[in-house]
Parts: structure tokens; sequence; C-alpha cells
């Protein structure tokens, strides 16, 4: 079949490999805008490092801590509900404004429980490797089932820690959530919620996987490490609060 | 010792996370069909730029000749 009797059966082809002026060079530019795995790991040990170098100034320095926790919360809300095109540019911002929150209160709890700081720090991160090892793996495997569980039990935690702040207006907040409760029904209720939190951390890892994995465009690695962060933080929190309580028995 | 453990916890995770982050989920994750479908069922963007030639049928009737 001569190639114009051929072009007249089946039309022109679309292929690209078909095409004589097939340029390498934009195709790897093209190729190099799409999210990968290896950007969102590098993309988190920035915003890891970043929250470091905030804490370290918070540890030092502990009356930012409230601006820290305001200015963090805010940059939050924006990467959330903002385009998360712009992760990029908002979330280096909020892991160190988290980061100068976080030395702060490590400081607190480090002035009332000594080595506090270095059991959550190595519980976070041990917690953190061994749920991507078992998400690797495949031990773990999220569904909408599971992300439909992760985030009721979520939404309850939340519910429960605004029914907390607006009760401290009032003179007490929920003494269940107090870091000085040592009773049973407290550590329960802590270990629970960290067990929603390192949950919560399975579904960061799908969300990058799945991002990568179908070609999504390079700025939701920014917006992968972000809410890795999120959850890491609040994993890191509820950490703190946990062995405080069991170290008040 | 407190401080040795559970640094030394943090550092080796640190690294596992480092490594094993950019190593691709097993097939016993990524092949199954009760996934979470958050972007949709997209099909990656394989449209790569390039120059496209126009083909005349004069050209084959020259070669053919």
């Amino acid at each position: 079949m001569s190639r114009h009797s051929a072009i007249n059966r089946f039309g022109r082809s679309t292929n690209p490999a078909f095409s004589r002026g097939f340029d390498s060079t934009s195709y790897e530019a093209s190729m190099g805008e799409r999210m990968t795995l290896d950007g969102a790991v590098n993309k988190t040990g920035i915003l890891l490092a970043l929250c470091f170098s905030g804490a370290f100034i918070g540890w030092n320095i502990p009356a930012l801590i409230w601006p820290g926790a305001i200015i963090g919360f805010i940059l939050a809300m924006v990467t959330i509900f903002r385009n998360p095109a712009k992760a990029g540019s908002t979330a280096p911002l909020y892991a160190l404004a988290q980061g100068i929150f976080l030395g702060g209160i490590t400081l607190m709890y480090e002035s009332a429980f000594e080595g506090i700081a270095i059991q959550a720090i190595g519980l976070t991160f041990g917690i953190l490797a061994s749920l991507l090892m078992c998400y690797k793996s495949g031990l773990i495997k999220p569904t909408e089932n599971f992300k439909l569980m992760v985030v009721a039990g979520i939404g309850g935690i939340f519910l429960l820690y605004l029914v907390s702040f607006i009760m401290s207006f009032f003179g007490s907040g929920l003494s269940l959530l107090s870091p000085s409760n040592g009773s049973l029904m407290s550590i329960g209720l802590s270990i629970g919620i960290v067990c929603f939190a390192s949950l919560s951390l399975v579904l960061d890892f799908d969300f990058i996987e799945e991002g990568a994995e179908k070609g999504m465009p390079r700025y939701m690695e920014w917006y992968g490490a972000f809410s890795l962060m999120v959850t890491l933080i609040w994993l890191y929190l509820e950490i703190l609060r946990l062995i405080a309580k069991m170290r008040s028995r | 010792m407190n401080t040795f453990i559970f640094g030394t916890l943090a550092i080796i995770s640190l690294f596992i996370f480092f490594n094993l982050g950019k190593v691709k989920a097993s097939r016993k994750q990524l092949d199954r069909n009760n996934r979470i479908n958050r972007f949709g069922n997209q099909e990656p963007n394989n449209i790569i730029e390039g120059e496209a030639e126009e083909i005349n049928d004069k050209d084959d009737d020259q070669k053919n000749s």
C-alpha cells in the first residue's frame, strides 16, 4: 500500500513518533514539567529543612511562638483554598512559620519534661518511615472506604479541638486534651488521635504516588510535600502531648 | 542514652524516607481496582511538541519514477 493511499484510507497519523521533525529537547521539556516521586520527596526535604531552621529560631526566641502559629495557620489556609499552583510560594513560608511555632512549643514541653523533644522527633520520623514501608510494599492499601474512615475520624477530632478552643474562652478547655492529664481515658484519646494522624500519612503517600503516576503538573509536587508536612506537624504535636500525658502519670 | 536512641531512630527513619520515597510502590499496591481516584481517569499527556511535515504526493511519484 503506497503512503498516500494509506493516508486516504486511515487518515493522517497523529503519532509524533512518525513525524520527521521530532524535536527531542521539547519532548524532554514537556516531560520535565510532570510531577515525579523524586521531586515530591526532594521538596519535602526542603520543607523539613525550613521547618528545622524555623524551630531553631523559635527555640531561641520563644516570644515568636504565637506569631509563628497564626502566620502558619493563615498560610496553610491560603495554600489549601487558593490555586494549588501557588503552593510553591506559600508552602516554604508555611514550613518556616510552623517551625518557629514548633520550636517554641517544644521548648515549653522540654522545660517540663526533659528529653521529650528528641523522643517525639524520633517517634514521628519512625512512624513516617515504617508507614512508608508498609505503603510501598502494599501492606496497607488505601481505598475509598479507608479514606472515608480517616476523614470521618479527623473530622471528629477537629470538632473536639474546636469545642476545647471555644471552652477555653470561658475559663477551661477540655481536660481530656490537657497534656498534664495522665488519666487512662486521656491517654487513650491521644493514642487514637496519633493513630488517625498516622493513617493520614498513608493518604498523603497515595496522593503523591497517584499524582506522579498520572503525570500531574509539576507544581503538585509542592502541594504533595505541603500536605505531608501538615500531617507530620500534627503528628509531632500529638506525640508530644501523648508523651507528656504518659510522663505525668 | 535516651537522646542517642531516639536521635538514631530519627536519622535512620529520614534516611529510609529519602531513599524509599523515590522508589515506585509495589505492583500489589498500584495494580488494584479499588484505588482512590483523585484525579479522574486522566491519561498521561503524551502529546509531544514538534514540527509536522506535509506529505506531498508529488514526492512519492518522483521517487517511484
